[in-house]
C-alpha cells in the first residue's frame, strides 16, 4: 500500500473485452501499472479505480493473484465512473489504488469440494478463486460453478465453457428468483460434506442462495460471500461501507455466513 | 505543570506565542466561531457553534490535482497540507474529548496523511465550563466532565481575576514555557480554589443519558424495533446533526473539474453524512439504509454501540450541538433514553 493511501498509481488499459451488451453492459478490462511497481493482491480483495475528472469507484479484482502482469476488472455500466470506464479505449491511462479488504481463506480449503455461485456481475469477485483453484486443480475436490443472470447474457462465457471437463459447470443453473428450481438443481450435484460454498451477486440473491445452502446441510462456517457495499476511501475512514462495528472495506468484503450473522442485517 | 496567569497577562502570553497562528472564539454575524485571534483572545463565550474539528479535518480539502492532455498519461500533484503551528484557545472539554476519538479513527488500520499533517500542528488550550454553555449539555453522562482535560494540551480554569493553567501534555508545557515569566507558581490556596470551582461546575445540573454503560447492549437489542421509524418521523435528512458533531468523520471523495482541454481538476474530500439518503445507496438502486429510521439508528448506534465495540468508548462527548441545531427537534438524549427504556 502506498504512503499516501489516497494517491492512485497510474495504470494503462491493455485489453477491453465486451461481456454483455445493453443498458447495463458489462466489460472486462486488463490494466497494467505504468511504473511496473503495481501491487500484490489476494483472492477477494478490491481496488479503487479512477478516471480523473469523473472520480473513483471500488471494484473487486477479478484476476487470480497468480497473474502478476495485469489486474482484471469486470465493470457493469451503472454509475458515473463505470460509465466513463465504458468509454475507454485500449491504451488509456486510469488510476488504481489498493489492494483493499480481506481475502478468501483459500489455503484452508485445500482438499475440499468447492461450490461457486455467481449472479450477474457478481461472478467477478469470485472469479479469482475459480481461476486460482483451476490452476491448482489437484489441490481441491469436486468443483462446481453455478451461474445465473436476470437476462440471458452470460459473462465470461468462453472461459466458463472452457472449465467444462475439469469442473461441473451450470450456466443458468441456479436461478435464485426461482428458489425451488435452484434447490432442485443443486440437490443433484452439491453435497455439503467436506465442501465450501462461495456466493456473490445481488443482495437478494445472496440471501436466497444462503437459505438454499443451509437447507442442503451447509453449516454457517462453510458458506462465504462478499459484501460489495458502496465505498469511497477503502481504508476504513469515510464511513460509507460501515455495517455494525465493521468497515467492510477493511474487515470485509469476504465474510463467512457465520461471521455475517453477527453483524446487523443491514447490507 | 500548574501555574497561575492573571487575566490581564493573557494577551502577553498570546504575544509570546507569535510564531504560531492563534485562534480563539469570535462573534461573527451572531455566531461564535474559532477565528484568527489577532491581538486579543476572547474567552467570554458560551460555546462555538461548530466544534474545532475542522482544524484537523476541514469540511473541504484537496487530495491532489490532476492534469491530462488527451491521449497522454495524467500528471498528478499531491497537495499534502503545509500548515503552520496553530494554537486554538477556548476549547470546551467536550470538544477536547473529541480529539482522541478522531485520532483513533484517522490512525486505525492506516494513518490518514491529510488529517495528521494538520493535526500534528494543532495545540488545544481548553477552558473549563463553570456553567453548562448550552441547555443541551450532557457531557457528564457520557464519561466526560465540564472540567475534563482529556484531549487538551492546556486546561484553563477561570478563577475570577486569574486563570489556573494546567499543562496536560508536553506540547502544553512548551506553550506555557514560551511565556514562562508571565505565569506565577500555583499555591495550595490556588489549588483549593480550583477544586472548589471544579466541584461547583460538576454540581451544575445537566441533561442526562440514563445508564450509558448499558447502551451498547440495549441498542443491539433494539435494532429491529419499529421505534426507530417513529423517532425519525420528523427527520428531513439535512445532516446538520453530524456536521455540527465534534466526532462525526464520514466523508465523500469527488473530482472537481476546472478545465476541459487539457483536463484539469482536483480530487477533493468533503464532509458527508450517514443521514443523507444516498449515502449507502448502491448504483444498482439497492439501499441498505433506505429510510430515515434506519439512518437515525445508524448515527446513534455508531456513537453508542459500534464505536464502543471497537474502541471501548462512546463516540459522543455530550456537547449537545446536534440537539440544539436540529431543525425538527430530534434529540439524541431523548432518543437513546427512549430506546433504552423500550429495550427494557
Amino acid at each position: 500500500m502506498q504512503d499516501n493511501v489516497y494517491l492512485p498509481q497510474l495504470a494503462r488499459v491493455v485489453r477491453i473485452a465486451d461481456e454483455v451488451a445493453g443498458e447495463r453492459a458489462i466489460k472486462t478490462y486488463h490494466v497494467e501499472p505504468l511504473d511496473s511497481a503495481g501491487f500484490e493482491h489476494a483472492c477477494g480483495q478490491c481496488a479503487m479505480l479512477s478516471i480523473f475528472g469523473r472520480g473513483e469507484m471500488m471494484i473487486s479484482i477479478a484476476s487470480s493473484p497468480l497473474v502478476k502482469e495485469y489486474k482484471q476488472f469486470t465493470i457493469m455500466r451503472t454509475g458515473r465512473v463505470s460509465l466513463a470506464f465504458h468509454e475507454l479505449a485500449v491504451g488509456d491511462v486510469v488510476g488504481m489504488r489498493g489492494p483493499y479488504g480481506n481475502s478468501f481463506p483459500i489455503e484452508a480449503w485445500r482438499g475440499k469440494n468447492l461450490v461457486f455461485i455467481g449472479g450477474g456481475v457478481g461472478l467477478a469477485p469470485i472469479w479469482p478463486l475459480i481461476t486460482t483453484a483451476m490452476a491448482q486443480r489437484g489441490d481441491f475436490g469436486d468443483i462446481g460453478v453455478f451461474y445465473s443472470t436476470r437476462s440471458s447474457s452470460i459473462m465470461y462465457r468462453a472461459e466458463l465453457e472452457a472449465l467444462r471437463g475439469q469442473a461441473d459447470v451450470h450456466l443458468e443453473g441456479w436461478r435464485t428468483h426461482q428458489a425451488g428450481v435452484a434447490a432442485g438443481t443443486a440437490e443433484q450435484t452439491v453435497t455439503a460434506e467436506n465442501s465450501v460454498a462461495v456466493v456473490c451477486g445481488p443482495p437478494a440473491m445472496i440471501k436466497s442462495v444462503i437459505q438454499n445452502l443451509c437447507q442442503l446441510g451447509f453449516a454457517d462456517e462453510q458458506i462465504f460471500t462478499t459484501l460489495e457495499n458502496k465505498m469511497k476511501c477503502g481504508v476504513g475512514k469515510c464511513g460509507r461501507c460501515n455495517v455494525g462495528k465493521d468497515y467492510v472495506c477493511v474487515k470485509g468484503p469476504v465474510y463467512s455466513w457465520a461471521e455475517l450473522k453477527k453483524l446487523p442485517q443491514e447490507y | 505543570m500548574e501555574k497561575i496567569l492573571h487575566k490581564e497577562r493573557l494577551d502577553d502570553w498570546i504575544a509570546a506565542l507569535s510564531d504560531r497562528e492563534i485562534l480563539s472564539p469570535a462573534l461573527e454575524d451572531g455566531v461564535w466561531a474559532f477565528r484568527p485571534a489577532g491581538a486579543a483572545v476572547r474567552l467570554d463565550y458560551p460555546n462555538t457553534t461548530q466544534p474545532p474539528k475542522g482544524l484537523a479535518f476541514p469540511q473541504r480539502e484537496v487530495f491532489f490535482s490532476f492534469e491530462q492532455v488527451k491521449g497522454e498519461a495524467p500528471l498528478l500533484r499531491q497537495t499534502l497540507p503545509q500548515v503552520a503551528q496553530r494554537v486554538v484557545f477556548g476549547v470546551r472539554p467536550c470538544d477536547g474529548r473529541a480529539v482522541p476519538r478522531m485520532d483513533k479513527v484517522f490512525s486505525d488500520h492506516v494513518e490518514d496523511p491529510y488529517y495528521w499533517a494538520r493535526r500534528k500542528q494543532v495545540a488545544y488550550v481548553g477552558l473549563a465550563c463553570q456553567q453548562p454553555p448550552s441547555s443541551n449539555c450532557f457531557c457528564q453522562s457520557v464519561g466526560g466532565s465540564p472540567v475534563s482535560s482529556d484531549g487538551l494540551d492546556v486546561l484553563l480554569t477561570d478563577l475570577g481575576e486569574r486563570y489556573f493553567a494546567a499543562a496536560v501534555s508536553e506540547t502544553g508545557k512548551a506553550l506555557m514555557m514560551a511565556g514562562e515569566s508571565l505565569f506565577e507558581a500555583a499555591t495550595d490556596a490556588d489549588r483549593a480554589q480550583l477544586q472548589g470551582a471544579h466541584a461547583a461546575a460538576l454540581a451544575r445540573p445537566q441533561r442526562a443519558v440514563r445508564d450509558p454503560d448499558a447502551l451498547p447492549s440495549k441498542l443491539k437489542a433494539s435494532f429491529d424495533s419499529p421505534l426507530w421509524e417513529e423517532l425519525a418521523r420528523a427527520c428531513i435528512g439535512c445532516g446538520i446533526c453530524t456536521f455540527l458533531c465534534p466526532t462525526c468523520h464520514c466523508f465523500d471523495i469527488n473530482d472537481e473539474v476546472t478545465g476541459a482541454a487539457p483536463l484539469k481538476g482536483k480530487r477533493v474530500r468533503t464532509w458527508d453524512t450517514c443521514q443523507f439518503p444516498d449515502f449507502t445507496m448502491h448504483t444498482s438502486g439497492h439501499n441498505p439504509r433506505e429510510n430515515s429510521g434506519a439512518r437515525l439508528r445508524q448515527r446513534v448506534s455508531h456513537k453508542f454501540q459500534y464505536f464502543h465495540e471497537n474502541f471501548a468508548m462512546h463516540q459522543c462527548t455530550g456537547c449537545g450541538r446536534c440537539v440544539t441545531g436540529c431543525p425538527v427537534g430530534i434529540d439524541i438524549v431523548s432518543v437513546v433514553n427512549k430506546v433504552a427504556e423500550h429495550a427494557g
